[in-house]
């Protein structure tokens, strides 16, 4: 039996059925993601270095 | 109409990252998810813009609920759980009506709730600690940019938000592109960062105070740090047992009780009830059912301290908020922590000063008031790891309805039963249970045990017992992976 029956993930409790996801909705490219978290993180960044 | 009808055009459409299609090589897995860890990393270093002075509203929880203090990532983990927490409650008490187990559309919408929630949580999470005082405006800052500290604090609160939705959707990415989860992966990173900092940690890199076990005891050694006594003595007995001048995480009770500890969920993991199973059609087709000692996992714990750590949060917000509060309610001393009444009963021991009267600590309070502390944590830590572990293996169909269903459904049967599901459920109804809420109270005796004789590096037994038992986890997947990797038809067979 592997251990990904059911598609079922959890962390910090958290349970995942991502097998059932539907792709209605907004989906997001995981590149998006980390593109927009280090620009934030470097915007923040630059704010705290000049004002 | 339920409520779901009603929410159903909400929840299904919740912005989620993209799913790969098809195979994601284990190369590229691994890439995801060291990636997400360095961009965590990163995070955790930005420090907030317009930020103050600040004060950690999570106190000594922080270890298990990783982020950092005043940075982009300031809320960590907490407000996912403490949205687990609410939905493993109403789930357990089956109030939700989703059948999570065969519908797929009532499990879109658990995870569409969970989301949800977690944005809620994230919000009331963000809006007392900007508003109530531990986050605090620089008044120099908002004057250069010409805007009233009060903008100045939205623009404050606006950041954490961000941050506390990007640790969200940073696990997401881990969970479907990369291995394991992202969530335990922030738990371990820092959990590890502070091992490694309490064992190789030394004051002229970190500054003062941050001496670990090395070169703490390599300066006793060469008489630049003197011991309160010869080692012949009491008192220097206790110097080394519980580390010079009280600094519990350089004394050698630490250094044991952590290996003691991970020794212990080692072998836990390893200690299992097998049910023997045979195939239906196949004769000589042999297999094992595992019931685990750690049957629920060390996960429902978190969820117990973090109930612990919002009751201390609201102490907090109450202590600061209301001048007239009650001494009964909670008396705070300078660092924000309970020193009398309701509120410091209710605190979890979170290391041997805060306990050990005979030693000269326990910060002055009576011996009774620090037994009776010592028992409420033993209890909420051991009856609320049960009663949690038994949410949790209802949450996630590891009950034994929800199994005998999975080994029936894989042609398997218990040789000397009855070839239905029922039969099947009712062996597992003699182990599931008692093994679920052993495991959890043991898990929860374990973190109180290891939290009362400290840690290295002070990472708090929950902490301790979390990353073990990731990494094994980690560990069991990434041997899997690889298996699926070398042979391909295996993953045809496993899907």
């Amino acid at each position: 039996m592997s251990s990904s029956d059911g598609g079922l993930m959890s962390s910090a409790g958290l349970v995942r059925y991502f097998d059932s996801e539907e792709d209605r909705g907004v989906r997001v490219d995981p590149k998006t993601v980390v593109a927009f978290s280090s620009l934030l993180g470097i915007f923040i960044l630059m704010l705290n270095a000049f004002a | 109409m339920s409520w779901k009808d009603t929410a159903e055009p909400v929840l299904t459409r919740m912005p989620a990252v993209r799913r790969p299609e098809g195979h994601v090589p284990f190369r590229r897995k691994l890439g995801w998810t060291a990636g997400v860890l360095v961009l965590y990393f990163f995070l955790t270093n930005v420090s907030l813009f317009g930020l103050g002075t600040s004060t950690d509203a999570f106190g000594r929880f922080r270890s298990i609920l990783a982020g950092s203090q005043g940075s982009l990532m300031h809320v960590g983990i907490g407000p996912i759980v403490t949205a687990s927490i609410v939905l493993q409650l109403l789930g357990g008490a089956d109030l939700l009506g989703l059948d999570t187990q065969n519908n797929p559309r009532d499990q879109v919408l658990y995870q569409g709730l969970q989301k949800l929630l977690v944005v809620i949580m994230t919000a009331l999470t963000a809006l007392p600690m900007v508003y109530a005082g531990f986050l605090r405006p620089a008044p120099a800052v908002a004057q250069s940019l010409g805007v009233s500290p009060s903008t100045l604090q939205f623009l404050i609160f606006v950041q954490v938000f961000i941050g506390g939705i990007l640790i969200l959707f940073m696990d997401e990415i881990v969970s479907k592109w990369g291995v394991g989860s992202g969530i335990g992966l922030f738990i371990i990173a820092g959990v590890s960062q502070r091992m490694v900092g309490g064992l190789l940690g030394f004051n002229e890199l970190l500054g003062r105070g941050n001496d670990g076990i090395i070169a703490t005891w390599v300066r006793v050694i060469f008489g630049e740090r003197e011991l309160s006594g010869s080692l012949l003595t009491p008192a220097g007995i206790q110097d080394v047992l519980l580390g010079p001048g009280g600094q519990f995480q350089v004394g050698l009770l630490a250094v044991f009780t952590t290996f003691a500890i991970f020794g212990i969920v080692v072998y836990a993991e390893s200690v299992r009830v097998e049910i023997p199973l045979s195939n239906t059609r196949v004769k000589g087709a042999r297999g094992r059912y595992p019931v685990k000692l750690i049957y629920a996992s060390v996960l429902p714990m978190i969820l117990v301290r973090a109930v612990q750590m919002n009751i201390q949060f609201i102490g907090r917000i109450l202590n600061d908020q209301w001048a007239g509060m009650p001494a009964w309610l909670g008396v705070y001393g300078e660092q924000g922590q309970a020193q009398e009444g309701l509120f410091y009963f209710l605190s979890p021991i979170q290391s041997p000063t805060d306990w050990m009267w005979f030693a000269g600590f326990g910060g002055g309070n009576e011996v009774w008031e620090i037994l009776l502390r010592v028992g409420v944590d033993l209890t909420v830590m051991i009856v609320g790891g049960a009663v949690f572990a038994i949410f949790w293996v209802k949450t996630t169909d590891m009950g034994p309805e929800a199994t005998a269903k999975q080994i029936h459904g894989s042609g398997m049967q218990i040789p000397g039963f009855r070839q239905n599901t029922r039969s099947i459920e009712r062996v597992l109804e003699q182990y599931i249970p008692q093994v679920t809420v052993i495991g959890g109270a043991l898990v929860g005796f374990l973190a109180v045990m290891a939290n009362m004789l400290g840690t290295i590096g002070g990472v708090t037994g929950t902490g301790l017992l979390l990353t073990v038992s990731i990494t094994y986890k980690l560990y069991e997947e990434i041997a899997e992976e690889q298996l699926m990797e070398m042979h391909p038809m295996m993953r045809k067979m496993f899907g």
